[in-house]
């Protein structure tokens, strides 16, 4: 898996930006404080879940994955809507993480965070399905809601990240620069140019 | 404390809710000299301080706060299709400016499904004259569809995007007529705003003031005009008195509950929330809710079915270049026979930022994509182009907003959302979904994903001619309660194929022309204006 844009970085660009903007982006870089929600060994479970449902391994871009997760959770802005009888996402994501560890000693008698990547791949597997046996630590946790929340919040904080941005020769903040040269195949010369 | 300039006054008119139909009526009425009281339950924003050129943070111009869904397809909400904030959802909807067409008023008569409307398009018109007028709408110099083909107040945006051009390449290979869309985006200045930079974030908030929102332009006018925005004020009950009209709103304020009096009450609240607060402002002597003698409130609500169809091309598209929407098609709106089905729907080239993209390629028909299969899918985003349809669904009385068991932070019962399509609606889908395959296709693309959504809402409240099946008349006043309106797309009948907003603009028009015609004449309640 390569980058077609290998010498792009987008925060080149962050002079062009409103403070506002920049201020957010570039706070994503650092972690500015220790999880509000989130206790040490439930952050390392979710950490190594990240890793899986983004592709990645890289510790810097999983800790800001994981801390958007654990601000997310301590903020509780909403959920936007939640299916009838799924349990609320703080209570989801503590009782599911609680769950994978139990299915996880069940099955390999090492927590989750300790498995070979092919054991943690497969429980991740049939936890998208929701076909993670055994079937007791999950009685009260829907397995897909469970997948579904976490896999929600890893990826939108995952694609927020500036380096992943570089990655895919995305544009980025726009303002008050906007695009000039917007017919089929132009570019305007601060976008990441293909180099493969 | 908070201060407020009408604390101990019944005003003429309180609004609930500052979105499209709320900020358009407010100013409306105010103009006319009515004292006007706007609460919001949002925060009120500045575009070019509060805004951001980013998806994770301005998800918080939608209605963030927890529903419950059910049904065969639970809806998403959300950003999906609500606003919080003054200026509600015209903070981060793509500005597409649609009429309906003459048949989405007349769908029972036409085709034997939905419900007829109790007006047509004729009784619309020239309201979307002039809000189209009003907000310097920029168009085709031909729409090729419906009622209305141009021209349009301001010329149509030029250059488009990199996957409108696509688009609209494909469409040119079928022989698909294809148009740039209607905006409410400047092509060029207008009052005290500047033309559009292509800068691409309209679901974020449009920091530049280039697209229309009633954040900036309606509100504005309206307080202008004398008229009071109350912003991070949840409307929690509509007060009724002894002689069975309304009294005016209990709302709360950083935990500290108020009263507004006033002679009329509008709620511009939406689909979700103006049912809820009906239904929440049941007592003894109004057991089912106000406005329900009927049973309707809550019932047939209609979101558009919006599936997304992706492709991948050899050369970059760059999704993230320009306006979300810039080019569209109609050639599949009216009912055909053949089809299949009834009614029909909207295509647009529809442009996406990464988080969108990925979270709607994860979504995708074939199975949850994670990993480094969304990761790999990632790396090409600028080779991707991607289709949206607006498509019809037909109203259900399956398909509600209900009070749940859980309470939310005021207090009170959450709203259930209950959602399922009907055979129709799928059918059109499935329709639709080839078409923009094939669109894609002659485009020169690689059709990778489908992606099941919705978008939009409607209905709730719906008007009609007869009390005992709807809950509002044309003009959104409630059958049960004179001095009690419904403004926007809760009154809506049926779900059009098109985007709501520029009919919701239209309705608030109406509506508030029959209100200053009756207040002339002192038809609600004491004096007023």
């Amino acid at each position: 898996m390569e980058s077609h844009y290998p010498s792009y970085s987008i925060l080149e660009l962050k002079e062009d930006w409103d403070p506002h903007t920049r201020g957010i982006v570039l706070s994503r870089l650092y972690r500015e404080h220790g999880y509000l929600f989130l206790d040490w060994s439930e952050a390392e479970v979710l950490q190594s879940l990240c890793s899986l449902l983004c592709g990645d391994t890289r510790g810097e871009i999983l800790q800001y994955v994981v801390s958007h997760i654990d601000e997310s959770l301590h903020k509780q802005y909403g959920e936007g809507q939640r299916k009838l009888h799924v349990p609320e996402e703080r209570v989801l994501v503590r009782e599911g993480i609680k769950a994978l560890e139990q299915s996880s000693i069940l099955r390999y008698a090492l927590p989750f965070f300790q498995l070979e990547e092919a054991d943690r791949r497969t429980l991740l597997l049939e936890l998208s399905e929701a076909r993670m046996e055994p079937q007791i630590p999950w009685k009260n946790t829907p397995q897909k809601a469970f997948f579904q929340k976490v896999l929600t919040l890893a990826i939108e904080a995952y694609y927020s990240h500036p380096t992943v941005w570089s990655e895919i020769g995305y544009g980025g903040p726009a303002y008050p620069r906007g695009y000039i040269r917007t017919g089929f195949g132009q570019l305007d010369p601060w976008e990441a140019k293909r180099e493969r | 404390m908070m201060k407020r300039r009408f604390e101990k006054e019944e005003v003429d008119v309180v609004i609930v809710g500052s979105g499209a139909a709320g900020g358009v009526i407010a100013k409306e009425l105010a103009e006319a000299g009515m004292s006007v009281v706007i609460l919001e339950a949002g925060s009120s924003r500045h575009p070019q301080k509060d805004f951001a050129s980013d998806e994770l943070t301005m998800k918080n111009l939608g209605w963030q706060e927890t529903r419950l869904v059910d049904g065969s397809h639970p809806l998403t909400l959300g950003h999906n299709n609500s606003g919080r904030g003054v200026g509600g959802g015209t903070l981060h909807w793509t500005g597409v400016m649609l009429r309906f067409h003459a048949s989405d008023f007349e769908t029972r008569s036409r085709d034997g499904v939905g419900e007829d409307w109790p007006i047509s398009y004729e009784d619309l018109a020239p309201y979307y004259d002039k809000i189209e007028r009003d907000i310097a709408v920029s168009g085709p110099l031909h729409f090729p569809w419906g009622e209305f083909h141009g021209p349009y107040p301001y010329p149509e945006r030029d250059a488009l995007s990199p996957n409108a051009y696509m688009f609209m390449r494909g469409c040119e290979t079928l022989r698909i007529p294809s148009a740039a869309t209607p905006l409410a985006i400047l092509s060029a200045p207008f009052e005290d705003r500047p033309p559009c930079i292509n800068r691409g974030f309209c679901n974020q908030g449009c920091m530049p003031n280039a697209k229309f929102s009633t954040l900036i332009v309606h509100i504005p006018k309206a307080v202008r005009a004398g008229a009071e925005i109350l912003s991070d004020c949840m409307v929690t009950q509509v007060v009724m008195g002894d002689d069975g009209l309304a009294k005016g709103v209990i709302f709360v304020h950083e935990g500290k509950e108020y009263e507004q009096k006033a002679r009329l009450v509008i709620l511009a609240s939406y689909v979700v929330e103006t049912p809820r607060l009906l239904l929440n402002s049941a007592d003894s002597r109004y057991p089912d809710g106000l406005a329900n003698s009927s049973g309707y409130v809550g019932k047939c609500i209609m979101p558009h079915s919006s599936h997304d169809v992706y492709a991948k091309f050899e050369d970059e598209i760059r999704l993230y270049k320009g306006t979300p929407v810039l080019a569209s098609t109609q050639h599949y709106y009216e009912t055909v026979e053949a089809r299949g089905f009834a009614r029909g729907y909207t295509i647009h080239a529809h442009g996406a930022r990464p988080v969108s993209f990925v979270q709607g390629i994860m979504k995708s028909t074939e199975g949850p994509v994670w990993g480094e299969k969304l990761r790999e899918v990632a790396l090409d985003y600028n080779f991707y182009g991607r289709l949206t349809m607006v498509g019809e669904v037909l109203p259900d009385l399956g398909n509600t907003v209900t009070l749940s068991e859980e309470k939310d932070e005021y207090g009170l019962p959450r709203p259930l959302v209950t959602f399922s399509y009907g055979s129709n609606d799928l059918r059109l889908i499935d329709h639709a979904v080839e078409s923009m395959s094939s669109i894609l296709k002659a485009a020169g693309g690689k059709v990778e994903y489908v992606v099941p959504d919705t978008a939009h809402l409607m209905g709730g409240c719906r008007m009609g001619n007869d009390p005992a099946s709807s809950v509002v008349n044309s003009y959104g006043q409630t059958h049960d309660i004179p001095n009690l309106f419904v403004c926007g797309a809760a009154t809506y009948v049926t779900s059009g194929g098109g985007n709501p907003t520029e009919t919701v603009m239209a309705l608030a028009l109406r509506t508030a022309d029959y209100i200053k015609s009756k207040a002339k004449r002192l038809e609600f309640s004491g004096s007023m204006g």
